[in-house]
């Protein structure tokens, strides 16, 4: 088997993983970084096999993985991280097996996922979050449908325009929860540096057809695909009027998500010390400003595992973090104390920028509500509202509660894809805060891993086999 | 805030929603004080075995009763998956014939069914064990049961008899007048009733000392593992043939759940006794994901090609003779029910007989003398 030691391992090839390998191996330390991608560069520089680099934004990432090669990180692509044991051992398995790595510290920069919310119709096929939308685009230039609507909150929602219209499939609706148009000019005014790109976005918007603030998708509608959408205007305060909802024909694709949710299930596993804040994508790892430093010794987090901020701040995040790693374990250059300070400033106004941005357009208070009795919610154990609404009225609470009763978070997934709506769904019922109603605590395995590669990753050094 | 009821339980796992569920059914106003959810303690780890094999000789007739007790229950509310599966302990060595044997005629004077079988009469049974095993014991009268599905079901007929649920509620201390209970203190406000049941499993100890009961359980870290949903494959719970050794002998058990995951765990050194361990929940050991995959393997090779899901641990609650605590303790009006021992699931539904009897004034259908809380002083006294 792989045994790998190192000095510092960082989990996660994307800005935020590439940008603290470089600045770790720079300072002097061996380096290995761990992802689960065919190639590094994460959602955000992600690399297209088969065209190459072939926008700013890819090859952007491919100068990274380039910097990251170049100052001598070992890169380990295609493997999962499935397990970490007291030790510092972290166990990942790729198509070959297991691989163990034997780290003095850890960087944690595992990104983030789609958040999702359910709501009738949303398991149509043809239904899919503008995060796969987009992969879509940019992996195989396949454009997720004809007739597009794409809909959910925040600047992502134009990015991900500006990418089908790049492939010539610009979406024919634009469906956006927020409409204040003022609170952005302010945000902008306050960072300049941002109002270039800013413009470009716009322009990405604009370019749809069909833009609509203040409106929310209610439900999907098909046959044996998605064919029509019913949407409904919603308010400032997060409420939706269905009275007023009215049906869209014509849809053979709808891209719909909630921005994104930090993936915390290493560094839950690893106790790191967590936070909720919905306008953050909800749990995040606390990691200190000024080091990148958890709770957890040794452990490092950076990028959107630390609460949703965009790709500025996962850049500078993972270099502080990169940097703070090394010279924790004595790798230190005279100018390195200089460098962590320009990041620690360049990084809280990057950061105050992102979770700006992310208060100005939340995901509506209700959105979790327009699922109803019968709508599934966790999609790998087939589990209702109308179950998880059962259970709760029947004695129990919260997300462990519904999780024992019903089911929902127990499958293939462990609740990674339903969580953000089982706490808001427990919360709206339970009537408390979505922060009480907590989350399923990541356990062993991480992800799915094939019970051969957990006998050889789990055997005691030096020992054969017992039997 | 105080409120009043006739009888308080705290816990709500298997153990305190059958009490409850119990007392309930005698008429009584029952409230359950839970600190976490229902189930979600040891009672929602279990896997859940409900049978007689390879048990305990003086609890061999409560063991009976709780089985024809959780049948009788499935028929009344056929919601918690019961399967009356079968059990099959492995053998893996000539020299543990002896042990098993020894079992099977203990169990067969009581009445019971077990048989010893050679490899292809258990591959008859389980046909995908295919691993070199040299015997299996066969207990047809076993089942199992969903855990989480079972407390539920014990909660619902506890509330259909006017019980009440309060989730979030972690009991603090019990509160006494004159040498009797009145009520327990909890991080909700003052619960009054003349009846406490605890049935908190590694947590009764603490509960209890605070009215200067002093009970000898320790909590005992339980694990286990989960593959992916598959084909049927798995038709019984397979165990390994109990050797001589008591308490911290070598354990497994392998079953496949209606959601088509196979659970199995298997602890070769005995389990990690973990003083103070019970509040912080820590990850499975590794020693311990190795030797359960392994035992899954070898005797069943062709689930090699499926995928480990995910792992659980919890802490069961141990008693010096490994049965439970169960009557009553100290002041009047305090009773308790805990010590689990990692089989708790079966024992429950006659433990909440004791209970339930006890208070009424009844003679329970079989001998609870080996129960009683205080036996241990009485034993060291002596």
């Amino acid at each position: 088997m792989r045994r790998i030691e190192t000095d510092i391992l960082v989990v996660g090839g994307g800005p935020a993983g590439l940008s603290a390998a470089t600045s770790a191996a720079g300072a002097g330390a061996r380096v290995d970084l761990v992802d689960a991608g065919a190639a590094p560069g994460g959602q955000y520089w992600m690399q297209d096999p088969v065209a190459g680099a072939t926008t700013t934004q890819s090859a952007e990432g491919s100068a990274a993985i380039a910097a990251a090669r170049a100052a001598g990180v070992a890169i380990h692509s295609g493997a999962e991280v499935w397990a970490a044991f007291p030790g510092g051992e972290i166990m990942a398995h790729d198509a070959e097996g297991p691989v163990v790595f034997q780290a003095r510290s850890i960087v944690v920069a595992s990104g983030a996922q789609d958040r999702v919310y359910p709501f009738p119709g949303w398991t149509l096929p043809g239904v899919m979050t503008p995060g796969a939308g987009q992969r879509l685009a940019k992996l195989g230039k396949t454009a997720p449908g004809k007739r597009i609507a794409l809909a959910g909150n925040g600047p992502f929602l134009y990015a991900v325009a500006a990418t089908l219209a790049s492939i010539d499939a610009t979406p024919k609706l634009l469906l956006e929860s927020g409409k204040a148009r003022a609170p952005m000019l302010g945000l902008l005014a306050r960072h300049p540096a941002r109002i270039a790109e800013a413009v470009s976005l716009l322009a990405a918007a604009r370019a749809v057809p069909n833009w609509r603030r203040g409106h929310v998708v209610t439900e999907a509608l098909g046959e044996d695909r998605v064919e029509a959408i019913r949407i409904a205007p919603v308010d400032d305060a997060g409420t939706v009027d269905t009275a007023r909802s009215e049906r869209i024909d014509g849809i053979d694709a709808l891209l719909v998500g909630w921005g994104f949710r930090p993936m915390i299930e290493l560094t839950a596993l690893l106790r790191c010390r967590h936070a909720y804040d919905r306008a953050l994508g909800g749990w995040y790892c606390v990691a200190s400003p000024a080091t990148g430093l958890t709770s957890v010794e040794g452990v490092y987090a950076a990028g959107e595992v630390t609460g949703i901020a965009g790709s500025r701040p996962a850049r500078l995040s993972g270099a502080l973090a990169g940097l703070s790693a090394a010279a924790g374990l004595g790798f230190a250059s005279p100018g390195n104390e200089e460098r962590r300070k320009r990041l620690v400033r360049a990084l809280a106004s990057a950061r105050s920028f992102g979770h700006e941005l992310g208060r100005l357009a939340p995901p509506p208070a209700g959105i979790a509500d327009l699922a109803n009795d019968d709508t599934i919610v966790c999609r790998c154990e087939n589990v209702t509202r109308g179950e998880i609404a059962a259970a709760l009225a029947e004695g129990t609470r919260a997300v462990a509660g519904a999780k024992m009763w019903t089911r929902a978070g127990m499958g293939r997934c462990q609740g990674r894809v339903c969580g953000s709506a089982v706490a808001e769904i427990a919360a709206s019922l339970g009537g408390t805060e979505i922060a009480a109603a907590g989350f399923n605590p990541p356990r062993i395995p991480l992800r799915p891993v094939p019970l051969p590669a957990v006998l050889e990753a789990t055997r005691a050094a030096g020992t054969g086999e017992t039997h | 805030m105080v409120t009043r009821a006739d009888a308080i339980v705290v816990g709500a796992g298997v153990v305190g929603a059958a009490v409850a569920a119990a007392l309930a059914a005698d008429g009584r106003r029952v409230t359950v004080l839970e600190q976490g959810v229902p189930g979600g303690a040891v009672s929602g780890a279990s896997l859940a075995c409900i049978g007689t094999h390879m048990m305990d000789e003086e609890e061999l007739p409560l063991l009976a009763w709780c089985c024809d007790a959780w049948s009788a229950l499935s028929e009344k509310a056929p919601r918690f998956e019961y399967s009356r599966s079968g059990q099959l302990r492995f053998l893996k060595h000539d020299g543990e014939r002896r042990s098993a044997e020894t079992w099977i005629g203990i169990e067969r004077a009581a009445g019971l069914s077990p048989e010893l079988l050679e490899p292809e009469a258990v591959r008859r049974i389980e046909p995908e064990l295919t691993g070199p095993i040299v015997a299996a014991t066969w207990s047809p009268n076993s089942a199992t049961v969903n855990p989480f599905l079972a407390v539920r079901t014990l909660i619902d007929a506890a509330r259909a008899d006017g019980a009440t649920i309060v989730a979030g509620a972690a009991a603090t201390r019990l509160v006494t007048s004159g040498g009797a209970i009145t009520g327990v203190e909890t991080a909700l406000g003052r619960f009054e009733a003349p009846l406490v049941v605890i049935a908190g499993g590694p947590w009764t100890q603490t509960l209890a000392a605070t009215a200067g009961v002093d009970l000898p359980i320790v909590p005992r870290k339980a694990q286990c593992l989960a593959t992916v949903a598959t084909r049927p494959v798995i038709r019984t719970v397979v165990g390994a043939c109990k050797a001589e050794g008591g308490v911290d002998a070598g354990y497994t058990q392998i079953q496949q759940a209606a959601s088509g995951q196979v659970l199995f765990n298997t602890v070769l050194e005995g389990g990690v006794t973990a003083a103070g361990g019970r509040d912080a929940v820590p990850e499975v050991d590794r020693a311990f994901v190795h030797d359960s995959v392994d035992t899954l393997l070898f005797l069943f090779p062709r689930l090699a090609a499926l995928d480990l899901l995910r792992s659980w641990v919890r802490y069961e609650a141990v008693t010096p003779d490994d049965r439970f605590l169960t009557g009553a303790a100290g002041p009047d009006g305090l009773f308790i029910a805990a010590g689990d021992g990692g089989t708790g699931f079966v024992r429950s539904l006659g433990m909440a007989r004791i209970i339930a009897d006890r208070i009424a004034g009844r003679q329970p259908p079989f001998r609870d003398d080996i129960y009683r809380p205080d036996r241990f002083a009485e034993r060291a006294a002596a």
